[in-house]
């Protein structure tokens, strides 16, 4: 397995999480419903009403631990943002093209190289 | 300690082949474009241009500042029409250490537009993740709707 390492500004990312939380589109559609505005589990839910309250709040909790959004808690209630300051989509989105890409290029490069060994041998 | 790496993205990658093999890869549009894109013209020299069509909609384009075959490639990096990375906005530099036979590739892409500026274009960034992660069955933006606060 090829070694990444990952920074952004503020801290060190786990790669795989946010690789991971964002190759979802339901993890996506969520990260947006809570980019511009800090919304409530219930107002999320009910956004995202064709799957279970269950099912979405796996999804937040990926999203967390990947560092992409915060949870806040007031009483019983659980609120969310996305957490652009830590992790800007920006840098996701890149990391991901580059990582995806580079992952590519290895491969073909190694390929390559066994060819050529092959040829000399 | 870490380093400053305001704005910036570093990947590190390891290759079992040599650097000129992974430096073609980077600057041949035949082998560029099976690695990324769907379609590449590389003008690889100082003050050369590239043009890079990623997915058939976006493109990345960009001028090289330095070509030091097969260590050292630095170029300009952007989207075009895009409003805070246009062409020339930002800088992609990827160097190649032998290793025994084997390539360590750093790529580092800098300048990349602070907090504040991306702020004020987050819908633009949001549509454009989407666009980008392939989330076609991403609801588009409602104006007024109930996802609204």
């Amino acid at each position: 397995m090829p070694k990444m390492q990952v920074r952004t500004r503020n801290r060190s990312v786990p790669l795989e999480a946010a690789m991971e939380a964002i190759a979802s589109p339901r993890r996506r559609q969520i990260l947006r419903l809570v980019w511009a505005a800090e919304r409530s589990a219930g107002e999320i839910a009910t956004t995202v009403s064709d799957v279970s309250w269950p099912a979405v709040s796996q999804n937040l909790r990926v999203l967390r631990h990947a560092g992409l959004i915060t949870e806040r808690r007031q009483g019983t209630h659980r609120y969310y943002k996305a957490d652009r300051r830590a992790l800007g989509p920006l840098e996701v989105i890149l990391r991901q093209m580059w990582t995806r890409d580079l992952d590519r290029l290895r491969e073909l490069a190694e390929d390559e190289a066994r060819s050529r060994r092959a040829r000399h041998d | 300690m870490i380093e400053d790496l305001a704005g910036a993205i570093e990947i590190t990658q390891r290759i079992e082949a040599p650097p000129d093999i992974v430096f073609a890869y980077l600057v041949d549009s035949r082998r560029f474009v099976q690695w990324m894109g769907v379609g590449a013209e590389l003008d690889a020299r100082p003050g050369g241009r590239y043009r890079i069509d990623i997915d058939g909609q976006h493109i990345v384009s960009g001028e090289y500042q330095v070509v030091e075959p097969p260590r050292r490639l630095v170029m300009t990096w952007g989207w075009e029409g895009h409003p805070t990375v246009p062409p020339g906005s930002t800088t992609v530099e990827i160097t190649l250490t032998p290793e025994r036979g084997a390539t360590v590739l750093r790529l580092r892409h800098l300048g990349l537009p602070d907090e504040g500026e991306r702020r004020q274009h987050s819908e633009g960034w949001t549509l454009y993740m989407s666009q980008l992660a392939g989330a076609q069955t991403l609801p588009s933006p409602r104006r007024g709707g109930r996802e609204e606060p």
